[in-house]
């Protein structure tokens, strides 16, 4: 029972963390390499929560709006004149995420540093104990996704990012101001790349460097699924199996390699991944 | 005419006194950034503190003593480069510091060709062996079995899951761990590696809670590993006696509730109570005030070590190396940890304390063991 909440969690977290890099891959396509950076910023927005003593809950809120300002103020002032350049955009990202890390170390140090946990504990589940934390991952997973499924499918503004994502210069031919749909979805994947940061805080520590361990499983997650809300689901779920499995039935230091040697399989295999080619 | 005679002896004079002046030159590889980087700063301090102290005394043989400090980059390859030009460049007349094992093993090849002293100041795995090389922090011998045996006598644990980093000391630590349990009379129901720097701990949990050990021992590498696997498995509802190995108490204190209840065991805490300790935290407020970082048993270390090598040199009457080795295993100093001295092939019998963070983040010392023989760590030593 343990075993199958763990895969379940484990996907859970996968999902949230990546989320934010399939909105940008899909619109921009391009691989945010600043990505690892914001998750870090919302990991800091937690810390400046505790520090203002504020209920742990305002962390999100609080993330939210750091990623979003941060990722709109880098749309616009560095990869906007990028546009026509993605390998160029790519490495700007990179070198956006060096500046975010070390502007966070020059401001709160290198240090380890706390931020509190909204949720702490455990609970019965089905006849297991379980990390109360890591089920309502499970469940803000699933909102998440369901919410910007319904962003994309159910308002004006999805038409017109699914427009930019299908063909960009048709869309523009139409009318399509693509330049503001990337201004909007660049701002909308920092944010929710920010708030996967808060959301992780209660099981990782606060450091300028927390984003890195999460990035190459993030990056598996969006190379195996295109743009697809779907497809991604459909990936955490496996890689987050095959990672658990590996970890407990074999050894934790191989299960660490597994979401990076799996997908690099399955993309050999199957260049399309888990989105329908 | 006679001005000038006058001003050139002046000159001569001065240069002699200024030769007899000539500082001792301490150089200090050290990993001011990468892993150590959350520690070494505080290690910088005492340093600092030993020298100022001992310059305002009047040095040692009259000379004033200097401090070189070289990042290391907490590895081997910034180590190489650190203690070349320490020792090659800036010639210095001793090494002394803290530093991780990978950084120590790349680091002594070159102390053997510059012959030059070098006293370690970090607790670690232990056995690594040098002609040149002292060390006066604790190896595992004499952490581990205070917290183990307290595990075993006083909490009733028969079996134990050990969960450690993938590295030097992480492993060392819990194969020694591992050897000690089972010659006590206990079983070790599982170990458990990941890489230093893996932040998901979700099906090591996993393996624990259906082994359902007594007691947890936990040696993984300081600062993100240890504080993930620390909150994950609190949030798991693990609620079995923990002995962390690895953590220092300024993290401890930090970590706040996570960390209430753990076990540690260190030969220095802040809390220690004795006259030396009081004095030595005296004189770090005084001199770094606001930007005091709080003392640990990785920063007093350094400390007496810098005051281990004055009085060696005092004894050898002078900086040659031979003299000074020589004269480090006889001398002793009485520091904030106690009477120091590095006398078991090349290691100290230290004070060691078992301690239990509380719910305010003191840790409160359960036991004191005197004086704790690092056992055999280099027999083949001459």
């Amino acid at each position: 029972m343990s075993l199958l909440l763990d895969i379940v969690t484990t996907a859970a977290i996968l999902y949230v963390v990546a989320l934010g890099l399939l909105i940008v891959f899909g619109v921009m396509g391009i691989i945010s390499f600043a990505h690892g950076a914001m998750l870090t910023v919302g990991g800091y927005a937690a810390l400046l929560v505790t520090w203002a003593g504020w209920n742990p809950w305002a962390s999100l809120p609080a993330a939210v709006l750091a990623g979003l300002l941060a990722g709109a103020a880098m749309e616009w002032a560095v990869l906007r004149p990028l546009y026509r350049r993605p390998l160029d955009a790519i490495l700007a990202t990179w070198g956006l995420g060096i500046v975010i890390g070390q502007v966070i170390t020059l401001a709160f140090g290198r240090q380890v540093q706390f931020a509190q946990s909204p949720l702490s504990g455990a609970a019965t589940v089905l006849g297991a104990t379980y990390s109360q934390y890591r089920l309502l991952l499970v469940v803000v997973a699933v909102l998440l996704a369901g919410t910007i499924a319904l962003v994309l499918h159910g308002t004006r503004l999805g038409l017109v990012t699914r427009a930019v994502i299908a063909n960009e210069n048709l869309a523009q031919s139409l009318g399509v101001n693509s330049a503001r749909v990337r201004f909007a979805s660049f701002g909308l994947g920092s944010a929710l790349a920010s708030l996967a940061g808060a959301l992780v805080v209660p099981l990782s520590s606060v450091d300028p460097n927390m984003g890195v361990p999460w990035l190459v499983g993030a990056f598996m997650l969006v190379l195996l699924s295109g743009s697809s809300l779907v497809a991604m689901a459909a990936a955490a779920l496996v890689l987050g199996a095959a990672q658990v499995l590996v970890s407990t039935y074999l050894n934790a230091v191989l299960g660490g390699m597994t979401v990076a040697v799996l997908a690099a399989v399955i993309l050999r295999v199957r260049p399309a991944g888990f989105a329908r080619a | 005419m006679l001005k000038l005679a006058s001003t050139a002896l002046g000159l001569s004079l001065l240069a002699v006194s200024a030769h007899a002046q000539s500082p001792i030159r301490i150089g200090v590889p050290i990993g001011l950034s990468g892993a150590n980087s959350v520690v070494a700063p505080s290690v910088v301090q005492a340093a600092e503190l030993a020298v100022a102290e001992i310059n305002a005394k009047g040095g040692v043989l009259g000379r004033p003593l200097t401090l070189d400090v070289a990042d290391d980059g907490s590895g081997a390859a910034g180590a190489q480069r650190a203690f070349d030009s320490l020792v090659f460049q800036k010639k210095v007349d001793v090494l002394i510091s803290m530093e991780t094992s990978a950084a120590r093993n790349a680091g002594l090849p070159i102390v053997t060709r510059g012959k030059t002293p070098f006293i370690y100041t970090s607790s670690y795995e232990g056995h690594s062996c040098n002609r040149y090389m002292f060390v006066d922090a604790w190896v595992p011998e004499q952490q581990e079995a205070p917290v183990i045996d307290y595990f075993l006598k006083e909490k009733g644990a028969k079996t134990f899951f050990l969960i450690g980093s993938d590295y030097a000391f992480g492993r060392g630590m819990l194969s020694y761990a591992k050897q000690y349990i089972e010659a006590h009379g206990g079983k070790v129901v599982g170990d458990e590696y990941q890489p230093m720097d893996a932040g998901d701990w979700t099906a090591i949990i996993s393996k624990v809670r259906s082994a359902s050990p007594d007691a947890l021992i936990l040696s993984t590498a300081g600062g993100v590993p240890n504080v993930t696997l620390t909150k994950q498995y609190r949030a798991a509802g693990i609620t079995v006696p923990v002995g962390n190995l690895g953590v220092d108490e300024g993290t401890a204190k930090t970590m706040g509730e996570d960390a209430t209840g753990v076990y540690v065991s260190s030969s220095y805490f802040t809390s220690v109570d004795s006259p030396a300790n009081k004095t030595f935290l005296a004189a770090m407020r005084a001199k770094f005030s606001d930007g005091l970082l709080t003392p640990n048993d990785l920063s007093v270390p350094q400390y007496e070590a810098i005051y281990l090598y004055k009085a060696a040199v005092e004894r050898a009457d002078g900086t040659a190396v031979d003299g000074v080795t020589k004269a480090l295993a006889e001398v002793s100093f009485d520091g904030p940890r106690g009477r120091i001295q590095m006398n078991k092939q090349r290691h100290a019998p230290l004070t060691m304390y078992l301690g239990q963070v509380q719910p305010d983040g003191s840790v409160k010392i359960l036991q004191t063991a005197k004086d704790v023989d690092p056992g055999e760590q280099c027999p083949n030593l001459k």
